[in-house]
């Protein structure tokens, strides 16, 4: 979504004449009763069944719901900070291998990037929690949910670095070649930099998917916002309240996320890439 | 437990898994495809509500998290008046969430179309529906292919979030749960469900790619 | 809708091809066209220059109504530019514009390209659009193109495709949205030539461009803009050799220093 998306929509139409203005005028009052109709029957099935008595939103008035509730986001981000780390390193580490010239390396990196890149993360959720005990290999269930959301990241960072790469012009190489440095210091101190530089919205949009993955730490029953709403829930059994304010805060968080990976976009001119 | 006591044991339940996910994936992605064209043409069309409309769905879906979507779904819904079944409550949550990005996809196809290609064709004559039809969609759908095959993918994993709920015969990730709360499989249980995830995903992946090289457009 | 070109200048007492009467247009607080009043007789060949910013390219783009104005008259043929819907793309498929950046439908071929507008616009039969589609791209020279999509083809050639796709609608009048600016040097004259032709052949033209060359051999009349008014007009020889105004020879001067 960007200023461009806006000037290409519009510009699939004419400037309207007065025809056209007037039957997207009637059109326009006709959506915009639909729109409230749908709102208003929306609100009155919440009416109906009884979800707007204040029994189930008054404790959302209370200080210690939202304590706790911070207190889940806390967690929410730090899993979500530490995986993101994780898929940072593992994925330029992945990427490096993917570009190296030894097949030894490239072919291994290209088979873990698909893996990972193959995989729902809830899979990977279920591999630390389920299977790794099974080896007699004890983790706390911040680590169960972290490691598997981080290398889930990984695989797709990979590719996104590379695309990174791919965007540094040809020239840029051959300059430092012709400068007369060795490929790795071409790698580490020409092209990487610029690279990075190209991927940063990338990353950051990325970091959404982070976010979203580790809403199944309830499964390890890690406290993240989602898991205390779950006790939130079962405290004051209002269900549908609690699960409709977490579900505005996350996308809430993801969209303000979403942005700042427009604005760094717009700002420096880099596409994000999907 | 060996692999191939655990094949004896549910390498049955294996294939079902398998057959599951895809099955689910494959009637996700058809309606949320459809929807997407819906959404997407809501958000082109010059109606002020439908645009905005369109807008906030795809805000909310593409920024909800799947597992929390899938939730509310399931757990609270039914306190709504609406009660769905297991199977159905997965593939609706699938279809909100795949229809928001392949609308994003249309929209960015759309973008890729520059505003001369649309002025070219109203200057040899072309009316609106004529421009949409021979110019503005062709170029999109061909732009649109490898985001939607990556989106295909996605639409695969996501159907994963079934393993939250009890489906009968449960996906692929549900059934590595369902496995190891009986007894102890081990890694192969897991590698036996990630090569299903991992070998549809290239098959899409290819499959993808050869439409795209077929149809892109040189610019 | 009849393609006979008729030889000859301006004849005076005939309705003129295209009339702009007291045209104004705003772009937010930018006035872009103030006060434009502009005939261009049937066969004429009028060239627009000016510096950038000027308005020029705003004005050709109004004549198809590409742009819109906020007051004043369009007259096709003696008739109102209608605003919208039908009438407009019928209007609009009797006049061609060939653009500055080409704008060759990206996804179909060569040959596509130039028989889409009279098959689904004239609804001519497919057979005949290609065989005089072929018959263009032959006059145009890259009738070997034909099957190529556009990226395959140089500036050039993609250009003169643009020329044939808009001849292909036989066009009572042609616009050129600065045609050769896009151009590398060496493919500047390959189109030109072709235009060249279209004039001796007697079509209506309005050119925007900074080819002087061109503007000397086969223009009838020169029209110099700045800051969205007509500053002046005249023969090509009167103006480039005598300009009345400041504008126009600090302008000329400019551009001969290239």
């Amino acid at each position: 979504m960007s200023a461009q998306t806006t000037s290409m929509r519009d510009a699939l139409y004419e400037a309207p004449g007065p025809k056209t203005r007037r039957r997207i005028l009637i059109g326009t009052v006709i959506a915009g009763i639909l729109v409230c109709l749908l709102v208003f029957l929306v609100v009155r099935q919440f009416y109906v069944t009884g979800q707007l008595s204040p029994k189930y939103w008054s404790f959302f008035t209370r200080p210690t719901t939202w304590r706790f509730l911070w207190d889940g986001f806390l967690g929410t981000l730090k899993v979500a900070a530490v995986a993101g780390a994780i898929s940072l390193v593992l994925g330029l580490v992945l990427m490096l291998c993917r570009t190296s010239h030894l097949k030894a390396l490239n072919v291994p990196a290209r088979i873990v990037i698909e893996f990972f890149r193959g995989v729902p993360s809830l899979l990977l959720v279920y591999f630390f929690f389920l299977v790794v005990p099974q080896y007699g290999i004890k983790m706390s269930s911040f680590w169960m949910i972290t490691l598997p959301v981080g290398l889930a990241a990984s695989g797709v960072l990979a590719e996104v670095f590379r695309a990174g790469v791919n965007a540094v012009p040809k020239g840029q190489v051959e300059a430092a070649m012709s400068l007369g440095m060795r490929p790795s210091k071409i790698t580490f101190k020409i092209v990487l930099p610029q690279a990075i530089r190209f991927v940063i919205p990338s990353l950051i949009s990325q970091f959404v998917v982070v976010v979203k993955d580790t809403t199944v730490a309830y499964v390890v029953s890690y406290p993240d916002l989602l898991q205390n709403a779950r006790v939130l829930i079962s405290n004051y059994d209002a269900l549908v309240s609690t699960y409709f304010v977490i579900a505005v805060i996350y996308i809430i968080v993801n969209y303000l996320i979403n942005r700042a990976a427009v604005t760094v976009s717009r700002r420096t001119g880099v596409k994000i890439i999907k | 437990m060996g692999i191939s006591e655990l094949w004896a044991t549910y390498g049955g339940m294996y294939l079902q898994a398998l057959l599951t996910t895809w099955a689910m994936t494959a009637v996700s992605y058809v309606i949320a495809m459809a929807l997407a064209v819906l959404i997407t043409v809501m958000r082109v069309c010059p109606i002020r509500p439908l645009r905005v409309l369109g807008d906030f769905y795809v805000q909310v879906f593409r920024n909800i998290a799947g597992i929390c979507l899938l939730i509310i779904i399931v757990y609270a819904l039914p306190n709504l008046g609406l009660t769905l079944p297991y199977r159905t409550c997965v593939i609706v949550a699938t279809v909100l969430l795949v229809s928001a990005f392949g609308s994003e996809n249309f929209m960015s196809g759309i973008n890729t179309i520059g505003i001369g290609q649309i002025e070219a064709a109203r200057s040899i004559g072309l009316g609106f529906s004529q421009t949409l039809r021979l110019v503005v969609i062709p170029q999109a759908l061909r732009s649109a292919v490898l985001p939607m095959t990556n989106l295909a993918i996605a639409c695969l994993l996501t159907t994963a979030i079934g393993s939250q709920v009890p489906l009968s015969p449960p996906e692929l990730t549900g059934l590595v749960s369902y496995i190891n709360t009986r007894t102890t499989g081990g890694i192969a249980t897991f590698l036996i469900s990630a090569l299903g995830y991992v070998g549809t995903a290239l098959v899409i992946g290819f499959v993808g790619n050869r439409i795209d090289r077929k149809v892109r457009i040189l610019r | 809708m009849s393609s006979e070109q008729n030889t000859g200048s301006e004849v005076a007492g005939q309705v003129p091809m295209i009339e702009l009467r007291h045209v104004e247009k705003h772009f937010g607080d930018l006035h872009v066209l103030r006060d434009i009043n502009l005939k261009v007789g049937k066969g004429e060949v009028l060239v627009v220059i000016g510096p950038s910013g000027s308005g020029k390219s705003t004005m050709c783009r109004t004549i198809n109504r590409l742009e819109t104005i906020d007051s004043g008259e369009i007259l096709i043929d003696g008739k109102p530019l209608p605003e919208e819907g039908r009438e407009l793309a019928a209007a609009r498929a009797e006049l061609g514009m060939v653009f500055q950046s080409f704008n060759l439908f990206a996804h179909r071929t060569i040959l596509d390209n130039v028989t889409m507008g009279p098959i689904e616009v004239q609804g001519v039969p497919r057979k005949e659009a290609e065989e005089s589609a072929m018959a263009l791209l032959e006059r145009v020279g890259v009738a070997e193109q034909a099957a190529k999509v556009p990226a395959q083809l140089s500036g050039g050639q993609q250009q003169r495709v643009a020329i044939a796709r808009s001849l292909a609608m036989h066009p009572k009048a042609m616009m050129f949205d600065e045609p050769t600016s896009a151009l590398d040097p060496e493919m500047i004259n390959e189109v030109l030539e072709v235009m060249v032709e279209l004039a001796r052949g007697g079509m209506t033209m309005v050119v925007v461009t900074h080819e002087m060359s061109f503007a000397r051999r086969v223009a009838n009349r020169v029209v110099f803009m700045a800051d969205g008014t007509i500053m002046e007009e005249g023969s090509p020889d009167e103006f480039f050799d005598h300009p009345t105004t400041e504008r126009a020879r600090d302008f000329l001067d400019s551009i001969k220093g290239h």
